[in-house]
This record gives C-alpha cells, structure tokens and sequence, in this order.
C-alpha cells in the first residue's frame, strides 16, 4: 500500500522532469551510438586482420609449398625421406630434404635435453625453495634473457662455444651440438619462467599435507609439487621446443650447413630454417630450387602446427 | 637417513640450476658489454658500413632499426590493443572467439622465419613492396600483433570488475567506459607490455631478412623528402636492421674486422634492449606510483 | 546451556574413567607473526590416547598453537616461536630437531582435506614412500587397515586406483586422516577438521575421533563447542592469544573457572 502512494506521488512530479531528460539523452544518445558504432568498427576489424592473417599465412605457404610436388612434379616421399640434397640444375639436381628434418628435429630434442633440467631446477629454486631471492634476482635476470635477441645468441655461440669444440673435440667446431647448445641456452629462461608460473599455481595446501606427513622438501617436490603441476611443466618445455625449431639464424651461425645427413653430434648439419635462410637469396622465384625451399618451409609450417595442437590438447586435458 | 641425504642432494642441485642462470646472464652480458664496447665510438655510431674494409659504423643499420620499429609499432599498437579489447570486453564464450584466440595462439607461435617468408610472399612479391622498411614492417606486425593483443587483454583481465560496473552505472555505453574508464586503468601494463615487446621487435631478425632485405641504399642524412629515394625515410627502400646485420657480417661478410664490427653491434643492441626493459620497468612504476598519488 | 550441554558429555578420560599420562607439555610458548604476539605464555599438558580439544573465538590464537606442536609454522617465515614443548625428552622447538621425523610421529589433519592429486591408495601410501617403504604388499596392506580404520574401505575399495579429487568432501577429509595414520603416528592434530564439512560427514568424523583415541593421542581445533563438548576429554579454551582455562571437558563446560570462559561456552560472545 505504501508503495502504490509513493508511486503515485513521485509520477505528476517527474514526469516533466523525466521528458526535459529524454531530450537531452536524445543528443547525448546519438553521439554515444556513432562512438559505440565507431569503437566497435575497429576493435571488430582488428580481431578480422588477426583471423585473415593466419588464413592468409597458412594458405600461401601450402599453395607456395605444394608447387614443387604439383608444378615441378617432385615426388613428395622421395622428398621426405631422400638423403641427398642438391640445388645444382646443370649436373642433376637431387631433392631429399631428410637430413634437414631430421637435423631440426635433433637440434630441437638435444636442446630440450640441455634446458630443460637447469629449467625445471631454476623454476624449483623460484617457486619451492627461494622466493623472496626468486621474485628479486632470478625473476628479472631470467626476463632480461628472454629479451636478448637470438642473433646475440648466435654471435657468442660462433665466438665461443664454436671455437670450444673445434679445440676439445676436433673439426671446424661447427656442428650440430653447437647448434643445440646455443639454442638450448636460448630456450633456458622461456622455460624457467613459464614453469615457475606453473609451480606457484600448485595450492600451498597440497605442500603443508605433504609436510604434515613427514615429507622433506625434495620428496615433497618430487612427489607432489611437480606431479600436480604436471602437464604446465610439460607445457613450458614444449613451448620451447617449439621456439628452438623455428630458430634460425642463431642456428644457422654455428651448425655448419651441410646438406649431408650429420653421423654424430659432432658433425656439421642443417635444419630446415637454415637452408631456407642460407639458400632462399641465391635461388630465382618460380625455379624449382625456390619452389623446393618453400616446400622446406611448408614442412616447417605443418611441425609448428604439429607443436601447437600437442600444447592446446595439454591445456584442454589441464581444463578438463 | 637415505632420504635426508637424496633431499640435501637434490636441493644443492637445484639451488646449482639457479646459480647456472644468473651465471649465464652474467657471462652472456659480461662478454658482448666487454668485448663489445672497446669498439663502441662516436665514429662506430655514426659512419656508414664499409662493404670490403675495415673500420666501417653502424649509423644506418641503426637507424634502420628504429624506423623499422617505429613503423611497427604505429601499426601494431592501434590493430594489437584494439584485438586485446576486442577479446577481453566483446567476445562471447563462443566457436568464434575460441578460433580467434586459436589465431592469436598460432600466430605467437609461428616461427619467425615463416612470418618472413609470408612478408616475402605477400608484401615482397605479390604487392610489389620489395625489399623495403615497409615490407619489413608489415611482417614484423604480424609477429607483434598477438604479444599486443595478449598484453592489453591480460591488462583489462586484471582491473577489478567494479571499475567497469561503477562506469556502466554512470549511464556510459560500453564503449565509452573502455575508453574513458578501463583503458586509463589499464594502460600501464598495457604500456609495459608494449615497450617490452618493441625490444622483441628491435632484435628481430629472421623476419626481416626476406623482406626488408640485407643491404641499404646511400642514405642522405639530410634529405627528409620521404619519396627520395635515397632520404633516411623512405619506406619503400631496402632496409638492413642492426641485428641482421650482426649476422651477416658473420656469415658473409669479407671485412677484415669481423669481429670488431659484430661485438660492437652486439653490444648496442643488447644496450638497447636493456634500455627497453628498464625503461619499461620504470615506466610502469612511475604511472602506478602517480595513480595511487604517490607523487 | 550449561546444564545442557552437562547431559551430552558421554565419554570419559579412557575406558576407566582414568586420567592418562602426559605426553606432551608444553611450557611458556610465546608465537610471533612479525611483530604480532600471537599465542602469550601457554602452558598445559597433553595427555597420551585422549582427545584434548582447543577452542576460542576465531584469532584467538588456536590454530597458529596447534600448528606450532608438529612445526608446520616453519613454512611460515615470519613466524617465530618461543618456549618448551616437550615431547619424549625432546623439546619440539628445538631448532635443531629433524622436523620430518617429528611430524612422521606427530601427524596432522587441516581443515580444507587436502588430498593429493592422485590415486586414493597413492594417498595412502605417499607417507610410507617418504619413509623409504618399498615393499608392495606392506603398502597394500597398510593402505587396506588405514582405509578400514577411518570406516572408508568399503565405500572405495572398488576404485582405489581412481582419483582422490573425485571423492566428496568428508570422504577425502576420512582419507586425509586415514592418510596421517599410515605412518603410526603416536599424536594427530585436527585443524578444525570439520568445519568444510556438512553434519552428516561430520559426526562420521567424531566418531571415527572417539574410536581412534584408543590408539592414538588427539588433539583438535574446534570452533564449536558442542563438538568439544560432544568429544573431548580435555578442553582449552583460548583467548586473544592466552590459554584462559585448560581442564577436563566436563569441568570446564559445567564450571568454568574465569568469567570469559562461561561467557563463551553459554554464547555470549564469539
């Protein structure tokens, strides 16, 4: 009842009151529709580029990359799994484009083997044992490294890790396990610093269970921190896996670029990012030896993609 | 005991993996700063390149890497923050929002190279760019745009709700709210971010060798006619970037001081990327401190 | 209130009605968090195979004392502690004790359960692996008796290999004691064990609480009194950090000693 009789009071009052509003909203509300209309345009259109540029760059490189099978009639498993490899058209040019995969997928894996032990175990010190120190010291250091670019990478890599080898272990000390030291010190602080994130979502009640039941520390991380953080850590050295594969020039100044198939880790390689970088400015476009590059680096394009399912199906099955 | 014992070992070692990383930085910085900066000049910084003898600078390649980052970031910084937003205010839980996000994973993802050869393709080759600062540009907007879109929606993602809810219940559209009430709120990480990744910008070099090419015209410093083609900025000229450089001397390159030229140009771009991350350490800092009146 | 409560106070000191030996006694402890003085000056026994609850008002202290028994506030670095708490001729706060060993012999239960991310007979087994123990069978065995002890075995005998996550909220805190009891523990703490907990669940869990006192020493935080009243032999009842009043349960809920005392247990504040 009391509610009817306000009501009724406050009508014949705001009524006027209310109309003298509508007609000032009615400006107001133009000009707050063209900018709504105006500010939705743009952020609408940039979230569009986003999706036409990985259309475009998908589909540009696998038309680009199919021309040597399509055009110039390569045959595509003789292109996988060949071992020989030569550009020369004049004494009968050989496409087997292996040894490169295979050097990429090394470089990446001994990378990963190199990393991801000093990863994991700076990420433990951040997260598990230091964090005061970690958040000071570690923490910036490691953003500093991720911000170093990969050709300063590959200068110290050519200026001491290679004359390192030369001198210990014999050869021009370009090789593949030059390679995959400049690149697994150059993955190091991307997967420290992604695992230590992962390591500090762990709860602190699953750390004091596991203290209140007489676990020491290393057996609380071993046995519980690291097993619940499980697939993020997996995550991180994934990630960096995939960086240390699409890594090229870094590379490409120590491995040695050879185009034959390496028979140890001392011996010179390729990967596919260094032959498409070291031959791509000596080949004509719409040759066959550019059109084999580009098939180089469609392959490159369908491992990336290959790298970033195995990540979203890790983060699917973290979700779920 | 034997667990005492595993547990003293497995925690010196890892205590031995941090100190293996403040080492390294400490060696990687040691060694391009101090090998490096005896051949910093005046003269490193301000001559040209000598193709065959000894003794050239730096001064275009320098440059060329600011003008190459300038022009990214004018491209990237309106299309990258406008996506972030795009995500963290419009986008409704939806197949279209998880493919757009799909897209920003995979281009953060893509090897640089293949964003070169994309340039090269499109830029390059299919509109006729060549090599040039603008070619270059465009495939390093590529590479920049998701670090952009992820930086700005991560900002909008940390503001508490009520910032958007006290603006919402002032009568604003939602766009008026972004503009006048979240974005101020969140523009100093989004700031961070950017500075940040304009240092990942300026040390990029395998996306620039296919499309703003390894060599540059004579520049005429003092010609600022940018339809010149030989003024400093034209865009549509061939652009050798610092850290390109770096690398092509190295494997190219037949001057006899190599390795002088390397370090030094080393060591400025590692400078110069210090400079990034403290400038955006500092930035960041100094906005917050003004935001919650801290003088 | 207090007449009634009188009625609900079943349960005895032990199945005699006899007092027990003391088994910790803890003397003068002083805890700090920074410059907070967190627990001031508490003194009193913990007497061997009895439940000996500690109530009060929240931050009245409680919870960072039952902490300090097994050392758990070591995890907190700006906490500190001072005084005796002697346990075995060893004074727990002794920096220089193992603490790992400590708390394999003085277990502890929280108030959220707390299961690891794991299988629930890993759960079980986790503490007997961190003591070294490799031998399947004992592990199985152990895991069976643990289980059966907190009444658990039958409802997950059949999917001990599925997740502990799974289980509902009073089943993981059951496994979460039966998880503190595979090692042997001679003392468990209980951190407002029950107050995640719906009814139900809880009073499974008090009288799990009521078998396991033959066994094993108890000591439990609790924020409701009836509970206390409903399990414990003894009763401390603390105050803004002081143990005001320390008795055997039916004579500190039927006559309180202090005035803040009666004040709380008749609900007159906190």
């Amino acid at each position: 009842m009391k509610i009817d009789k306000a009501v009724i009071a406050q009508t014949p009052e705001s009524s006027p009151k209310s109309s003298l509003l509508r007609e000032k909203g009615l400006m107001k509300g133009f000009i707050d529709h063209y900018s709504e209309t105006r500010g939705k345009t743009i952020i609408y259109s940039s979230a569009l580029l986003m999706i036409i540029a990985v259309v475009a760059i998908t589909l540009f490189l696998t038309v680009q990359g199919l021309r040597s099978f399509f055009v110039d009639h390569i045959n595509f498993w003789s292109f996988i799994t060949g071992t020989k490899w030569s550009l020369d058209q004049t004494n009968g040019a050989s496409y087997g484009a292996f040894p490169f995969i295979f050097g990429s997928l090394s470089v990446t894996l001994l990378a990963a083997v190199f990393a991801t032990p000093v990863a994991v175990g700076c990420a433990l010190f951040m997260a598990e044992i230091a964090k005061k120190w970690g958040q000071r010291v570690l923490q910036p250091i490691i953003e500093i490294l991720v911000g170093i670019p990969s050709v300063v990478y590959g200068l110290i890599g050519l200026s001491v890790i290679v004359p390192f080898m030369r001198v210990h272990f014999g050869g021009s000390g370009f090789n593949l396990l030059a390679g995959s030291l400049v690149v697994g010190i150059m993955i190091l602080p991307t997967v420290a610093s992604i695992a230590a994130d992962s390591l500090r979502a762990v709860p602190d009640s699953l750390r004091e269970a596991s203290f209140a039941i007489g676990g020491t520390k290393w057996q609380t991380i071993w046995r519980v921190v690291i097993p619940a953080a499980g697939s993020s850590i997996v995550t991180a050295i994934i990630l960096g896996m995939s960086r240390a594969f699409g890594e090229a020039l870094a590379v490409q100044m120590v491995i040695g670029n050879t185009f034959q198939m390496p028979h140890s880790i001392f011996a010179p390689a390729a990967t596919l990012t260094t032959v498409i970088t070291g031959s791509m400015g000596d080949t004509t476009t719409g040759s066959v030896s550019n059109d084999v590059l580009w098939s180089l680096g469609l392959i490159l394009l369908v491992i990336s993609y290959i790298f970033i399912l195995i990540i979203r199906m890790l983060a699917k099955r973290r979700n779920a | 005991m034997s667990s005492k014992v595993t547990n003293r070992i497995a925690l010196s070692l890892i205590v031995l993996c941090a100190i293996i990383m403040a080492g390294i930085l400490a060696a990687l910085l040691g060694y391009i700063l101090v090998n490096g900066v005896t051949s910093i000049s005046w003269h490193f910084l301000t001559s040209e390149s000598d193709p065959f003898l000894a003794g050239g600078g730096i001064k275009d390649q320098l440059w060329n890497s600011f003008y190459v980052l300038i022009i990214t970031m004018i491209l990237t910084v309106p299309i990258g923050t406008s996506g972030g937003i795009y995500l963290a205010e419009y986008a409704k839980p939806g197949k279209l929002t998880s493919f757009i996000r799909s897209c920003v994973e995979v281009l953060a993802s893509l090897p640089s190279i293949v964003v070169g050869m994309f340039g090269m393709l499109i830029f390059v080759n299919y509109f006729q760019f060549r090599f040039s600062v603008l070619s270059g540009a465009l495939a390093l907007t590529v590479f920049n745009l998701p670090v952009i879109v992820r930086v700005t929606e991560d900002g909008f993602h940390s503001l508490s709700s009520h910032q958007k809810e006290g603006g919402l219940a002032l009568g604003l559209t939602h766009w008026h709210t972004i503009k006048t009430i979240l974005l101020p709120a969140a523009f100093p990480s989004i700031l961070t971010g950017i500075i940040l990744s304009a240092g990942r910008v300026f040390g990029e070099s395998a996306a620039l060798l296919f499309t703003a090419g390894m060599s540059t015209p004579n520049l005429n410093f003092t010609n600022w006619n940018p339809a010149s083609p030989t003024s400093p900025l034209n865009m549509f000229r061939s652009a050798e970037t610092l850290s390109v450089h770096i690398w092509a001397v190295n494997t190219s390159g037949i001057i006899p001081d190599i390795q002088t030229v390397a370090n030094g140009s080393a060591a400025v771009l590692v400078i110069c990327v210090l400079l990034f991350n403290l400038l955006a350490r500092g930035l960041g800092k100094v906005i917050n401190n003004k935001l919650s009146g801290k003088s | 209130m207090m007449i009634q409560l009188d009625t609900n106070i079943a349960n005895f000191t032990n199945d005699k009605g006899e007092e027990t030996p003391v088994q910790i006694e803890v003397k003068d402890v002083n805890i700090f968090y920074g410059s907070n003085h967190a627990v001031k000056d508490v003194n009193m026994p913990i007497h061997e195979k009895s439940i000996t609850a500690l109530i009060g008002p929240s931050g009245c202290g409680k919870s960072t004392f039952i902490r300090t028994i097994n050392r758990m506030n070591d995890l907190i670095p700006i906490a500190r502690c001072e005084g005796n708490i002697l346990y075995r001729d060893n004074n727990i706060l002794n920096p220089k004790i193992d603490v790992v060993q400590l708390r394999k012999e003085i277990g502890m239960v929280f108030q959220q359960p707390n299961p690891f991310p794991k299988s629930i007979s890993e759960n079980i087994q986790l503490p007997l692996k961190f003591a070294g123990m490799r031998n399947k069978k004992i592990l199985k065995e152990t895991t069976e008796n643990c289980l059966k002890e907190v009444g658990l075995w039958d409802e997950v005998k059949d999917r001990l290999d599925h997740s502990a996550t799974g289980l509902s909220g009073g089943q993981q805190q059951r496994l979460c004691i039966a998880r503190a009891l595979a090692l042997k523990p001679s003392v468990i703490l209980l951190d407002e064990p029950t107050s995640a907990l719906d009814p139900v669940s809880t009073s499974k869990i008090e009288e799990l609480l009521l078998r396991l006192k033959k066994d094993y020493t108890i000591v439990i935080v609790t924020h409701n009194m009836q509970q206390a009243a409903r399990i414990a032999d003894y009763t401390a009842f603390f105050y803004q950090g002081e143990l005001v009043e320390f008795g055997l349960t039916r004579n500190l809920f039927t006559h309180p000693e202090k005035k803040s005392t009666a004040d709380y247990i008749s609900g007159r504040f906190g």
